[in-house]
């Protein structure tokens, strides 16, 4: 049935643009490709987003292919991810823009323009995103021509790549600078505001602080160092990245992974998610001035990073998941520990639950604070807990299922009101929905191995990855040459494509605002850069 | 005037100076401790028995720093204005009756509740001109966030320090204190809920510590400061906080008197006074710990809006007492 609503989408795009499309292929691991010609972008674009519900870009993959520069568009229509392929000749690397009808897609061209050096003719805002403004001229990192140690030459000869700017007050506004250092901010990134007295009337964002060029990286690697490497992405959903990085390889492969590995996935994969969403929550009390909360959040996260540690070997950093299955087995001993641990985390759920809807404080900075409305949400392509905050049903769990998702029943859980305060629900919710997912999959464990081997060369062809990582929909994809090597690793992290929203809702709120808004969003600023 | 002995060692060591200061530290170390067990944590625990003696520790730590003054600030503000506030608010603590006498000077005035009043306002707008002073966007919002904020209580603390005054019949703290035989915060409760969550808003407390709302604007006024300026602006604080809460001791909870039970009756009111200001202390702390930051413009409306008629009505309702006593008594 699936299959036919995704050939139904097809054959409508065919009958609209029958003039430029190229081919339409349905790949052999089942993925749909159309092959356009670079002048339909926009009306392919249009009409994918028309064709189903929830429909958004997920990712703009570049691939530099000798000569010319293959664009992927992949667009989310339905919960499945279609692909639209344009080959742009090195020569004329022009395609139009579609950030003017969907804003969700200015980052992601400019990323695209930043590392290859594809034009998006009559893009709103074509400033550098990820590449320092001095960064130079004409030098596209992605390319295959510009090597690593050619980057490490550059970046060795210069020093403060970064502009300075100081907070300074032209006429009323006063400019101030959140990042790189910043009480608010963990990791290093910048937003310049603009306020007048207490409003926000601009906000400016500098990202690519810690842009530390994994893509390109990735390529000199083989695909086992891949995983590790990939894992650093970001330390909080690590065992995300792992776990889609593996899957979208072994899809190349085509290795099927024994059944017991696929629970054991889960269960690290749902761990995880228990994990960035305490942090989160906590660090959510941190910024509206509730330390109380934040401590008794990160006091109970403990839990799970003992849970993690006797699983793995290791509280942060698991690197559990591997190519063809997990890295080690569960033993049955460690099956009462972690139900006992997760059961003293639900008894707190409650307790939470009551402070986030009762207490009269906790109401005041977060009801009707940052209101992301289904309509923008969709506009602006944001993923995970954030959509499903302003009421968009979407989920990767459910939409495309992964590892034991088919078999294990869990509720997706939304909220309408896409305020602040219902981001914060929609995750302590899923704490609630992830533990149950736990205890079902460790009651239904299936026996047998706990991986194969993966052969070390992967056949030649191209396909992607979906996982719905704690913040959202994580994207891989991957092109292999038919060798140890990957070709391609494109990476679209659920961060990247939630940090826009921040912007258009900040606009307008006040200072004291803002560090709601953005803690809600859950940014993660090394796995938004790469 | 004859160099009277007596009169110097009450300024300086007892109840004057060291006393006071020695008060701030204890005080700082007890909210220190109390936030930290409210919020799951142990607090300091390694400098001295169970780490009372880090409060002393981080402001001789400090003291010993460089001295930065950073370049663009208004010098003299920048380098005094710490040391003022601090001086003031100290200043002020001379006026409260501590050990049952009337404060530092043998001599209290009909009127000194008004003074020590004016003072809070005059050493909170210095705490406003040390982020003024300094060249600094985050400094500068958050001096504006403590004009802002302290528009907005500090009528209704001088509203409410006067429901006590209606009911004692006299403007002078100790004549207040000494002539609450039922304490005024059983008399007149309301008046004291209200005071004390003007005084949490007076003492920059959650849910009122917007002016340095650390993950907004990182340390607020204080932001460019460091060393020694920092030190006269943390005393400044913990000042205000045994000020506050040694107010609240003196207005609604009958002063430093209680029952004496031998010895010295200077001795034992020193001790009630110390309990009830660290009572007063738990309770504030106890009220930051629960409590998520309010916005800016959320405070100001509450407190226009709020708390602002409700001082008139507890100034009313007071003086309705008042009457209704004095006509009993009669």
């Amino acid at each position: 049935m699936v299959v036919n609503k995704v050939q139904e989408i097809l054959n409508q795009i065919h009958s609209k643009l029958a003039d430029f499309i190229l081919k339409v292929e349905i790949t052999r691991y089942g993925r749909p490709i159309v092959h356009l010609k670079p002048e339909a972008n926009r009306e392919a674009i249009k009409c994918l987003l028309e064709a189903g519900e929830n429909a958004g870009l997920v990712a703009i993959t570049g691939v530099d292919a000798g000569s010319s520069i293959s664009l992927l568009y992949h667009v989310r229509v339905s919960g499945k991810v279609i692909t639209l392929k344009f080959n742009l000749p090195k020569e004329t690397l022009g395609i139009k823009t579609i950030s003017d009808f969907l804003p969700g897609a200015d980052f992601h061209e400019r990323e695209v323009a930043d590392l290859l050096g594809v034009i998006f003719k009559d893009h709103p805002n074509p400033e550098r995103l990820i590449l320092p403004d001095n960064w130079p001229e004409g030098l596209y990192p992605l390319r295959k021509e510009v090597d690593e140690d050619k980057l490490a030459r550059i970046l060795n000869g210069r020093e403060n790549l970064y502009t300075e700017e100081i907070g300074s007050a032209e006429n009323r506004m006063v400019k101030i600078i959140i990042g790189p250092q910043h009480p608010a901010l963990i990791e290093p990134e910048k937003f310049t505001l603009e306020v007048d007295g207490e409003i926000v009337r601009r906000v400016k964002p500098h990202i690519g602080y810690v842009h530390r060029g994994i893509e390109k990286a990735a390529e000199k690697r083989t695909y086992l160092q891949n995983i590790y490497l990939l894992e650093r992405i970001c330390g909080i959903c690590n065992a995300c990245h792992a776990a889609c990085f593996c899957q979208t390889v072994e899809e190349l492969l085509g290795l099927r992974v024994p059944p017991r590995a696929k629970y054991l996935r889960t269960v690290i994969l749902e761990l995880n998610r228990i994990h960035s969403h305490m942090l989160l929550l906590g660090h959510m009390g941190l910024e509206i001035g509730f330390e109380t909360f934040f401590h008794y959040m990160w006091r109970d996260r403990e839990t799970v990073m003992d849970i993690v540690e006797m699983l793995t070997g290791n509280r942060v950093l698991a690197s559990y998941i591997t190519i063809g299955g997990v890295r080690r087995d569960l033993n049955y001993e460690m099956i009462p520990k972690i139900k006992e641990g997760l059961e003293n985390l639900r008894s707190k759920i409650p307790f939470y639950r009551e402070v986030l809807e009762k207490d009269p404080t906790v109401k005041m900075r977060t009801r009707n604070v940052g209101v992301l409305t289904k309509e923008n949400a969709l506009k602006l392509c944001v993923v995970g807990p954030v959509a499903r905050a302003s009421g968009i049903k979407m989920d990767v769990r459910r939409d495309e299922p992964y590892a034991a998702y088919d078999e294990i029943p869990f509720n997706v859980i939304t909220y309408d009101e896409g305020d602040t305060w219902a981001r914060l629900m929609v995750r302590l919710e899923e704490i609630n929905e992830s533990i149950n997912i736990i205890e079902y999959a460790l009651d239904h464990l299936p026996s047998g191995p706990y991986g194969v081997r993966a052969p070390r060369v992967v056949p030649e062809g191209e396909t992607i990855g979906r996982v719905e990582a704690p913040r959202g929909e994580l994207f891989y994809y991957i092109k292999s040459n038919g060798t140890a090597y990957p070709e391609r690793v494109k990476v679209r992290t659920p961060t990247f494509a939630n940090i826009l929203s921040f912007i258009k809702i900040a606009e307008g709120g006040g200072i004291a605002d803002v560090p709601a808004i953005f803690a809600s969003l859950d940014p993660c600023f090394s796995c938004m850069d790469r | 005037m004859a160099l009277d002995l007596n009169f110097i060692l009450r300024v300086l060591l007892f109840p004057g100076f060291s006393f006071i200061l020695t008060l701030t530290l204890i005080c700082d170390w007890i909210e220190r401790k109390i936030k930290a067990r409210m919020q799951n944590r142990i607090g300091p625990t390694y400098t001295g028995p169970a780490g009372s003696l880090q409060p002393l520790a981080d402001v001789i730590k400090l003291l010993a720093k460089e001295d930065i003054i950073p370049i663009g600030t208004q010098a003299f503000l920048f380098r005094f204005s710490g040391l003022f506030a601090a001086s003031i608010f100290m200043f002020a603590l001379l006026f409260l009756p501590v050990d049952g006498a009337s404060g530092v000077f043998s001599w209290s005035f009909e009127g000194d509740l008004i003074l020590v009043l004016s003072l809070i306002t005059v050493a909170n707008f210095f705490l406003f001109l040390s982020g003024w002073a300094s060249n600094n966007p985050y400094s500068a919002i958050g001096a504006a966030r403590i004009l802002t904020q302290f528009l907005g209580y500090d009528i209704p603390l001088f509203l409410l320090a006067l429901a006590p005054a209606f009911l004692a019949g006299s403007l002078s703290l100790s004549e207040i204190a000494s002539s609450q035989l039922i304490p005024f915060a059983a008399l007149a409760p309301w008046a004291f809920i209200l005071f004390m969550i003007t005084l949490q808003a007076e003492l920059e407390k959650d849910p009122f510590d917007i002016p340095h709302a650390e993950t907004e604007i990182v340390g607020g006024y204080e932001t460019e400061y460091s060393g020694r300026r920092l030190v006269f602006l943390k005393l400044a604080k913990d000042a205000q906080i045994i000020l506050g809460a040694a107010l609240a001791v003196e207005l609604f909870l009958g002063g430093p008197y209680g029952p004496v039970f031998f010895g010295s009756s200077a001795a034992w009111y020193t001790i009630w006074f110390m309990l009830k200001l660290i009572a007063v202390i738990i309770v504030t702390e106890y009220m930051a710990c629960v409590f998520a930051r309010f916005r800016i413009d959320q405070v100001v409306a509450g407190n226009w809006r709020i708390l602002l008629p409700l001082s008139v009505l507890s100034l009313a309702a007071a003086l309705a007492i008042d009457c209704w006593f004095s006509c009993a008594v009669r």
